[in-house]
């Protein structure tokens, strides 16, 4: 029974100047699966498409296997050339003859012919014992949850609001602000905080779409992207809600340098945060001031640059010159991390303010002198190379931003990965705010410590990420692939011969398989959850019986290429 | 859901780097019409020229080439590369814009890739496009070619005219984001970096180049001036930037950038010698400073203080002399290297218009300046804040709902 | 000499390779006309996790002599952390052919290092080399299978 075309291009002499397409067509022609072998120019530029199109509808042949060039070059444009005149995706299969073959075996046009013809036979195979993957559609529910009502969040609500899309703000504290509230101003504008909050706080009362959920606790998570099932208690209140799309903008915590620079011994030793819980009360009014940056960062216990110090750091000393000009303000730092045109200029801006950078290195980090009350801070500079005693009666520790308890927790139930510190981890730099989870989007300091200005981008940016994901309204499963079109199916259970070993599920990077309990037995069977499927094809290759099976690439054709191979 | 103001907006993306990409994707995923502009003859911008990225230490093409693929394909977008901006008109909100589209001499849909116009060419004007670029394709350097008509008579699909000239393009849009990326500012004003007295002084854009694995000497870690291998290599940082004579600010991304490059040098070839000159390694980003100090511990890279004071060839016509001072010694040396890389002397490429049009506005350092209430509201990537891959992305994706729900955000 | 007699003249090579990484190599190795030995064919698989352990038996079996996999960076890969399943897996495969007298050398598994035209050349031309110097698998090996 003959079911497939084979259409063979010649690129204009590319392809048959090193394989013979003589000698491969005549072995072709013996071929009882193959229904006719067609020489053409080419395929993807189409010139004589349309007479080889009607060749195959008179032959009533559905199959049609190409012989081109490699899908990266010109052979996706020729797939899509016989798709446009009706042949479906599923019936056509592309074999890479001229990069794969003719162009890296010029100087042996035997050999090259042999292997097109193995590789057109592998083709041929495939082709044949492929088989569909069945496709479902889902309708993305129209609502966004974002978790913590912090800088990140709370731009992120609003921006969702503006859209038209309707936003649970779900918070763990009773009110909203994160950050916000504990702090004055922030850098580098040195703008008040407080107005810029009621500001938003005005504006996500008087949104219509933004629901506030204060003191809420999530119970649990389940579903998929355009359709995650929320429980979670708001006060005494239980709430469910389906978002379509999940943004986590939960935030961080502040390291609290306990033992550190003999902190919590001597009263004037404080940590940045109580600095800014002092600016709040009113002025801060010292004679000598000394920051000291890096309290517990870039040390061995937590190796990474917090981002946030040393600007902090810089706003708070200029804020004490300012409204002290007789103060003397120092910061001891390592590096001073301003890095951009912003923080730069505010580097020079608390140089030209007064305020005294000395750099120390690592293994010599300042000393903090004094009995009862602080004296003096002896440090070495590491410039001058002399070591200098600061007097000084206020000390503060600028301590980096750690991850928030909870973050396990929530990676847990959302299937996410943490960094080894504990910060949500993206996929890659491309796509910074993507997580392994399709619909799930973090920003913020939950993500890495960043600024109150740097979290309202990253929540718009994430809101537009969300945005994207809920505004599809119905979509297929085919179309979930990170590359549109190029995903080719996903995984399938025979449930007869499951024997529910729960392999599978173990590897699935992408938490798309349950195994589900038979009714009435102690028995358990594998179900694959379309949506998010990937098709990566790990569950088949731990599958010690072949239940899990990839329609369109089965093992069958495996072992079926593997002989054809030479 | 959008209001029906909404839907019939278009918006113009000036610029087809990364945070231009991204900002077109995620508009035209939520379904509004994008023109992408851009003046390279690809899209990608400067990442699709980088060989590797950090901190993944992955290579950089792999992630861009399925979103330019997106890009490509995507119904709502329209691609103008090799497109300048000639003009800008405003009335009623709408935006005219005027761009001049230089149709490539080689018709990218219909070149096959055979290379016998590449063979016929006589004065080497015929080039590959770019490394990756799918569908792979050629074009002509018109400064190069003679007309001489030899490509065109020997190309099977005629996808060659040379008498292919630009035409203009008349969009008219609602908004306008800026993405257009940096480029390097020439270092000859500041002589003490040699740049130009020896072929072994290079800027690190150059070095990434010259030392990519896709070009063309394949990864292999050698010499401009005379093909050998380099037994040192000095990394200079900040050239150029936080200089007040030149670029104030910090560029954000060269530290990063030079560990990594010293990183690969130490993979290719680990006995050259690296040594980074910096002032403060400003390694903010998740795992940046893990980056880092596997640079000092695992792979000997040098890292040291200070900046060169004079960077100068040697009169044996072979190394190169760098002075500086070790600010944490405290010791003014002199030492020899065989190559030298200048990091740091990145600049926010200005808008792409033609001289005498009307151009977002900037402020004093060539940084887009947001908070104007006119056609610069919106911004991403570099050319607002210098930044990195991520941050870009950022930017672009944020920039990108600001200009569909209409908000501009003041920094 | 006889043991020359024993050394593979002509070894077969089955590549899976993974359409994010290895294929791109192949394709580049391609568009520049590398000059490649003949003796691989390329099955194009969607990720390196997709090569079960029981087809690259398979592949030895049925007369195949040597099996390459080819897949992205570790941590690079489009299917978050699926590769890393897929080296675990190969990784006890190569003991496997270890212990069993086959010898791990007729498993190559390689990821992230043919991402390049050259590079995909690289692994090819030195593992045809590598192969070309063992000695073709013993009759129970190739036996496993009936055609």
């Amino acid at each position: 029974m003959s079911e497939i075309t084979v259409l063979l291009c010649r690129c204009f002499g590319e392809i048959d100047q090193t394989i013979s397409f003589a000698t491969v067509r005549e072995k072709l022609d013996k071929d009882s699966n193959i229904s006719s072998s067609i020489c053409v120019d080419s395929l993807c530029i189409g010139r004589d498409i349309d007479a080889v199109i009607s060749q195959i509808r008179e032959s009533g042949v559905k199959k049609v296997l190409i012989g081109a060039c490699s899908g990266l070059a010109r052979g996706d444009q020729a797939v899509q050339n016989l798709m446009d005149r009706g042949i479906a995706r599923a019936d056509i299969h592309l074999v890479d003859l001229r990069e794969g073959c003719a162009w890296i075996h010029r100087d042996n046009p035997d050999g090259a012919s042999q292997k097109a013809l193995n590789l057109i036979d592998m083709g041929l195979v495939f082709l044949k014992n492929k088989d569909e993957s069945d496709d479902v559609s889902v309708t993305m529910n129209p609502d966004v949850m974002v978790i913590g009502a912090g800088p990140a969040g709370l731009a992120a609500a609003l921006s969702l609001g503006r859209f038209g899309i309707t936003v649970h703000l779900l918070e763990r504290s009773s009110t909203p602000g994160g950050m916000l509230k504990l702090i004055t101003r922030s850098y580098p504008k040195d703008d008040a905080t407080t107005p810029r909050l009621e500001q938003y706080l005005d504006q996500i009362e008087k949104s219509s779409f933004v629901r506030f959920y204060p003191r809420s606790k999530i119970s649990s998570i389940k579903g998929y992207m355009g359709n995650f099932k929320v429980r979670f208690s708001s006060g005494e209140e239980e709430q469910s809600i389906t978002p379509g799309a999940i943004i986590i903008a939960s935030g961080a915590m502040v390291f609290l340098p306990n033992g550190l620079f003999r902190y919590g011994e001597l009263g004037n030793v404080i940590s940045q945060m109580e600095l800014e819980t002092r600016f709040k009360k009113g002025n801060v009014t010292v004679k000598n001031a000394v920051f000291i940056q890096c309290v517990g960062a870039r040390c061995k216990d937590r190796p990474y640059c917090s981002t946030i110090c040393c600007p902090s750091s810089i706003k708070n000393a200029i804020r004490i010159r300012e409204d002290n000009p007789d103060t003397n303000v120092f910061i001891l730092h390592r590096d001073v991390m301003t890095p951009g045109n912003v923080l730069e200029g505010y580097y020079i801006k608390a140089l030209s303010r007064g305020v005294q950078f000395i750099r120390f290195a690592e293994d010599n980090p300042p000393v903090i002198k004094g009995e009862k009350i602080i004296e003096a801070v002896e440090v070495y500079d590491a410039i001058t190379g002399h070591t200098r005693t600061i007097e000084s009666d206020l000390v503060v520790l600028s301590t980096p931003l750690i991850p928030n308890h909870d973050n396990q927790h929530l990676a847990e139930m959302l299937d996410l990965q943490l960094d080894r510190y504990g910060f949500f981890r993206e996929i890659y730099p491309m796509h910074p705010l993507e997580t392994r989870m399709d619909g799930v989007f973090i920003c913020g300091s939950a993500r890495w410590p960043v600024s109150s200005g740097q979290a309202i981008t990253q929540g718009e940016a994430a809101a537009m990420k969300a945005a994207s994901v809920v505004l599809k309204g119905e979509v297929r499963a085919f179309t979930f692939s990170r590359v549109p079109g190029l995903k080719f199916g996903h995984a399938r259970v025979t449930p007869d011969s499951c024997t529910g070993c729960g392999n599978c599920m173990a590897v699935c990077p992408f938490d798309a398989i349950r195994l589900q309990r038979i009714d009435g037995k102690y028995a358990y069977v594998s179900r694959v959850n379309k949506m998010r499927c990937k098709a990566c094809g790990n569950c088949v290759s731990v599958c010690p019986n072949g239940t899990m099976q990839m329609p369109e690439h089965n093992y069958l054709s495996v072992c079926k290429m593997i002989e054809k191979a030479f | 859901m959008m209001s029906r103001n909404d839907e019939h907006n278009e918006f113009l993306i000036v610029g087809g780097g990364v945070a231009g990409i991204t900002a077109a994707l995620d508009l035209a995923e939520t379904g509004r019409d994008v023109q992408l502009v851009d003046t390279a003859a690809f899209l990608g911008g400067q990442v699709a020229k980088l060989d590797k990225i950090y901190p993944t230490d992955h290579c950089a093409f792999c992630p861009l080439w399925t979103d330019i693929k997106k890009v490509r394909d995507h119904p709502r977008i329209t691609v103008h590369t090799s497109s300048t901006l000639q003009n800008i008109s405003e009335k009623d909100g709408q935006y005219t814009i005027v761009i001049n589209k230089v149709h490539p001499v080689i018709d990218e849909s219909l070149c096959i890739y055979c290379r016998r116009c590449l063979q016929e060419c006589s004065a080497g004007a015929v080039r590959p496009l770019w490394e990756h670029a799918s569908p792979p394709s050629f074009f002509i350097d018109t400064s190069i070619c003679t007309n001489c008509g030899d490509c065109v008579d020997i190309c099977p699909t005629g996808a060659i005219d040379l008498n292919r000239t630009a035409v203009e393009i008349v969009l008219t849009v609602s908004d306008i984001i800026w993405a257009t990326g940096f480029n390097e500012v020439d270092l000859t004003p500041l002589p003490e970096f040699g740049i130009g007295t020896h072929p072994d002084i290079m800027t690190s854009l150059e070095f990434e180049e010259w030392t990519a694995e896709a070009g063309r000497n394949e990864g292999s870690i050698i010499r401009k001036s005379n093909g050998n291998k380099p037994q040192n290599i000095a990394f200079i940082q900040c050239a150029g930037a936080r200089d007040q004579r030149m670029l104030p600010y910090c560029s954000a991304v060269c530290c990063m950038h030079a560990l990594k490059q010293a990183q690969w040098v130490k993979r290719r070839e680990p006995n050259v010698v690296c040594c980074i000159f910096y002032t403060d390694l400003r390694t903010v980003g998740r795992d940046y400073y893990e980056y880092a100090i596997r640079q000092l511990e695992g792979m000997g890279v040098h890292l040291i203080r200070g900046r060169p004071g004079l960077i100068y060839a040697l009169p044996d016509g072979d190394g190169i002399a760098v002075t500086y001072e070790n600010t944490m010694t405290q010791t003014r040396e002199i030492a020899r290297f065989d190559m030298v890389v200048l990091n740091g002397n990145l600049r926010p490429s200005q808008a792409q218009t033609v001289e005498g049009a009307r151009g977002p506005s900037l402020d004093s350092e060539g940084f887009v300046d947001t908070t104007r209430d006119d056609l610069s509201r919106f911004a991403g990537g570099f050319t607002l804040e210098p930044a990195d891959i991520a941050e870009s992305v950022i930017q672009g994706s944020s920039a990108a709902i600001r200009v569909a729900t209409k908000t501009a955000y003041k920094r | 000499m006889t043991v020359e007699k024993n050394k593979i003249r002509q070894p077969r090579i089955l590549v899976f390779a993974c359409k994010w990484c290895g294929l791109i190599g192949a394709d580049g190795a391609g568009r520049n006309r590398v000059s490649l030995p003949l003796n691989f064919r390329v099955i194009p698989v969607e990720c390196a996790a997709f090569v079960e352990p029981d087809a690259v038996i398979r592949a030895l079996a049925s007369g195949i002599d040597g099996v390459v996999v080819m897949g992205c960076h570790v941590g690079g890969c489009r299917f978050n952390d699926a590769n890393h399943h897929a080296i675990k897996r190969l990784e006890l495969l190569g003991d496997l052919f270890d212990t069993a007298g086959i010898g791990r050398d007729r498993l190559m598994v390689s990821f992230g290092t043919a991402h390049e035209d050259h590079q995909f050349a690289d692994v090819i031309r030195k593992y045809v080399d590598r192969i070309e110097q063992l000695e073709p698998l013993e009759p129970w090996v190739t036996s496993l299978v009936k055609k």
